[in-house]
């Protein structure tokens, strides 16, 4: 660990960074120089959001407003241009009347309606104006000047016709009555006289070329007949007017007519260039909303959505970065990228993971430190253990060596030589004792010169072992169980210490029965015959399963001196490794123990 | 009430007894040695004893037990102990039940003649 190790937090991210090299950021600026640019709030970009499509909405809206209003106003123009041919159809009307019965009072119809035409002609607005066309507005203003001043010709001319046709009446009645008077030579008959009227009636009645021959030859053959007639001369003059002024009023009469139908086409035509105008204006409209709502349906959307995202997504990167760090990595730092609301809280996140962090070290350290104490405590509490197991097992040979040794000194005067031999049998047996419990020791703790290793068959050394114990079972009554097949099996091992591991287990099951039960012994290859297994099973008192982890511990023992030194299980265990082995055990209170020991079957190899 | 002391000596190996009972004699008390906690307490019952010397690691019933058992039914005897590991709040503890004094093996007899005289004298006080 650092010596620098600090527990002070500090807020300030760089001297973390450098202090406990967390992965340093360099996207850290980045972001804040982009985040300039963008300063965008979310509820910035929420009014952005929601003002956007209403903005594309309104303006279709203004645009649909728009049209609607100005395909009216071009209603209005076609309603217009209507009125306008129906004052038409009215004057035209009215223009046929007169021509029909040549009288004032149609001339005046005719005129009012003129008059109206002219009228609703001058109300037309400007803008009105424009829209129809200038040209179209000034051609249609000529041609009802041309027409009503046409009307007016003809009407006069229509008295200068009635004033002739007088002439021609009073001129024919006059040479009538000159004939009659029979003033004039002789072949002027009356019957040529009459004659001459019906031809001039017929003319006035029909006004065609015909009747007008007839009559022009009629009054020719009055010059054959008279070359020098001068009371014929003012009907033959008045007759010649006649024939002009109806050729005249004819004239007139086409002009009118003709000018009449050039209104009515101009008329029509404004009337279907505003309509076609109207239709045109009408398909470009429908065509423009069309857009305008496919427009509104795919970029709406797809702006709401945008915008969405884009207010929620530096959350989401926050609740990303979240998930990662509770899965376990402190050192992730959520992204300063936008400058909204979510900058500060990724700020003040990531000051609190810079802090959790910090506690999180310091706390591993104190638990490191926690973990090394309690491990030193737990060496001492072992090492003292052993000590107390070995000056225990020492000082009891120790101190029956001493008692004997004071007795002899203070009795030897006394003392046959036969008690003497005994107390100093007792010095030499509880010296062995001694010298054993150190060599136990030594064997456990490892130090005794290397073991020879030799291929062996372990079925001899557990039968032999077995041999070594029989007389013990015998004296206690313990029945004896094997299960051990008829053949060899070799191990690298050395059979004294093989025999002390099963003598070791098996005195421990005589112990644990007393003075009665069975004692099994099984040896058998496991599955993948790489392994020999020997279960040693007795029906004794049992282990607590709080006790089954001490009882391979160097001097536990829960027998009373002298019976055990509590070394047994721990020598074992060291030799069964020594011999790359396994020990298991199995025990259930008051029913039992099972000792199995696996040792790896000789190899050729090996 | 006699003249000689009666001492009770209990070991779970039979050396001790053996060794001490001997030893005592010669000191003139009437001793008697028994093998583990059992048949000491058994004897306990029926008999009468001046002082009790134990052992405290043995078998079922260690000396913390006859210790007890001792010293409710006779709060005037005196027990020692004598232990083969002398740690401090074992020694404490026997102390503070009432054990008379407290011996860590390996000891010279002397040792343990001096604590058992100290003993008489005390019960003999008592007497007087
Ligand atoms: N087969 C068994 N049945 C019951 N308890 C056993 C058995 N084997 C060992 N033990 C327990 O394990 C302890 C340790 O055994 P061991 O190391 O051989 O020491 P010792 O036999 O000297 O006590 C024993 O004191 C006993 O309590
Ligand atoms: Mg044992």
């Amino acid at each position: 660990m650092t010596d620098d190790y600090s527990l002070i937090p500090t807020s300030d991210s760089r001297i973390l960074n450098s202090h406990f090299h967390l992965p340093s950021n360099p996207q850290n600026i980045v972001f804040l120089k982009t985040g300039v640019s963008m300063q965008l709030k979310i509820w910035h970009k929420m009014i952005i959001g929601i003002t956007i499509p209403s903005l594309i909405a309104l303006v279709g809206g203004f645009l649909t407003y728009g049209y609607i209003n100005d395909v009216k106003n071009r209603q209005s123009f076609v309603q217009l241009a209507d009125d306008m041919k129906e004052h038409i159809l009215e004057v035209r009307r009215n223009e046929k009347n007169f021509l029909l019965h040549k009288d004032i009072e149609y001339y005046k119809y005719f005129q009012s309606s003129v008059s109206i035409l002219k009228n609703s002609l001058s109300n037309i607005s400007p803008q009105t104006v424009t829209e129809i066309g200038e040209d179209n507005f000034s051609r249609l203003r000529q041609s009802i000047q041309t027409y009503s001043g046409s009307m007016n010709d003809l009407y006069v001319q229509y008295q200068h016709e009635t004033d002739v046709v007088e002439k021609v009446r009073e001129d024919g009645r006059k040479l009538e009555n000159f004939v009659a008077a029979k003033r004039s030579p002789g072949e002027l008959s009356m019957n040529f006289i009459l004659n001459l009227r019906r031809l001039e009636k017929n003319y006035m009645l029909f006004r065609d070329k015909g009747s007008y021959n007839a009559l022009d030859n009629a009054l020719m053959q009055i010059k054959n007949i008279i070359p020098f007639c001068f009371e014929c001369m003012p009907y033959i003059e008045a007759a010649r007017d006649l024939s002009e002024a109806y050729n005249q009023s004819d004239l007139l009469i086409n002009d009118l007519q003709v000018n009449g139908e050039g209104l009515e086409t101009i008329t029509y035509k404004i009337a279907s260039l505003e309509r076609q105008k109207i239709n045109s204006f009408l398909g470009r409209t429908h065509n423009l909303l069309l857009l305008a709502l496919l427009l509104l349906c795919t970029l709406g959307p797809l702006l709401v959505y945008k915008t969405a995202t884009y207010i929620v997504a530096p959350i989401k990167r926050l609740a990303d970065i979240t998930k990662k760090i509770s899965e376990g990595d402190l050192n992730l730092r959520a992204p300063l990228k936008e400058h909204d609301e979510t900058y500060s809280l990724a700020q003040s996140f990531n000051t609190m993971l810079d802090h959790l962090q910090l506690t999180h070290q310091s706390l591993e350290r104190s638990l490191e430190l926690l973990h090394e104490k309690q491990v030193e405590a737990e060496k001492r509490a072992s090492l003292g253990f052993l000590v107390s197991g070995i000056t225990h097992e020492l000082n009891n040979p120790l101190n029956n060596i001493s008692l004997t040794a004071e007795t002899m000194k203070e009795d030897l005067n006394e003392m046959t030589l036969e008690e003497m031999k005994d107390y100093i049998q007792d010095i030499l047996s509880q010296s062995e004792r001694a010298k054993h419990i150190v060599g136990d020791l030594l064997e456990f703790v490892g130090t005794r010169k290397t073991t020879v290793m030799e291929k062996l068959d372990i079925v001899n050394v557990v039968e032999e072992s077995i041999k070594l114990v029989a007389n013990q079972l015998r004296v206690n009554n313990i029945n004896l169980k094997t299960n051990i097949p008829n053949m060899v099996f070799f191990v690298n091992g050395n059979a004294s210490k093989l025999e002390e591991v099963f003598v070791n287990i098996i005195v421990n099951a005589v112990h644990a029965m007393k003075d009665s039960g069975t004692l099994t012994v099984c040896v058998k290859p496991d599955n993948g015959n790489k392994n020999i297994l020997i279960e040693i099973s007795d029906t004794g008192c049992g282990i607590p399963e709080k006790e089954l982890k001490n009882i391979f511990e160097p001097f536990y023992t829960t027998k009373p001196v002298g019976e055990g030194t509590g070394l047994g299980l721990s020598v074992t265990h060291s030799l069964v490794t020594k011999h790359s082995g396994d020990i298991n055990v199995r025990s259930r209170v008051g029913e039992g123990t099972t000792f199995t020991i696996k040792l790896p079957l000789y190899e050729e190899t090996v | 009430m006699p003249d000689k002391l009666r001492l009770m000596i209990i070991d779970d190996e039979p050396i001790v007894g053996k060794r001490l009972k001997r030893l005592l004699e010669k000191d003139g008390y009437n001793v008697e040695a028994f093998t583990g906690g059992t048949p000491a307490l058994e004897a306990l019952e029926k008999q009468h004893f001046d002082i009790i010397i134990t052992d405290l690691m043995m078998g079922r019933i260690d000396g913390m037990k006859v210790l007890e058992t001792a010293k409710n039914k006779n709060p005037d005897i005196k027990v020692i102990i004598i232990t083969g590991f002398g740690k401090k709040e074992t020694a404490d503890e026997a102390l503070n039940k009432g054990a008379f004094d407290f011996i860590i093996k390996p000891f010279k007899f002397e040792e343990l003649h001096k604590v058992v005289k100290k003993a008489e004298t005390e019960l003999k006080a008592k007497d007087n």
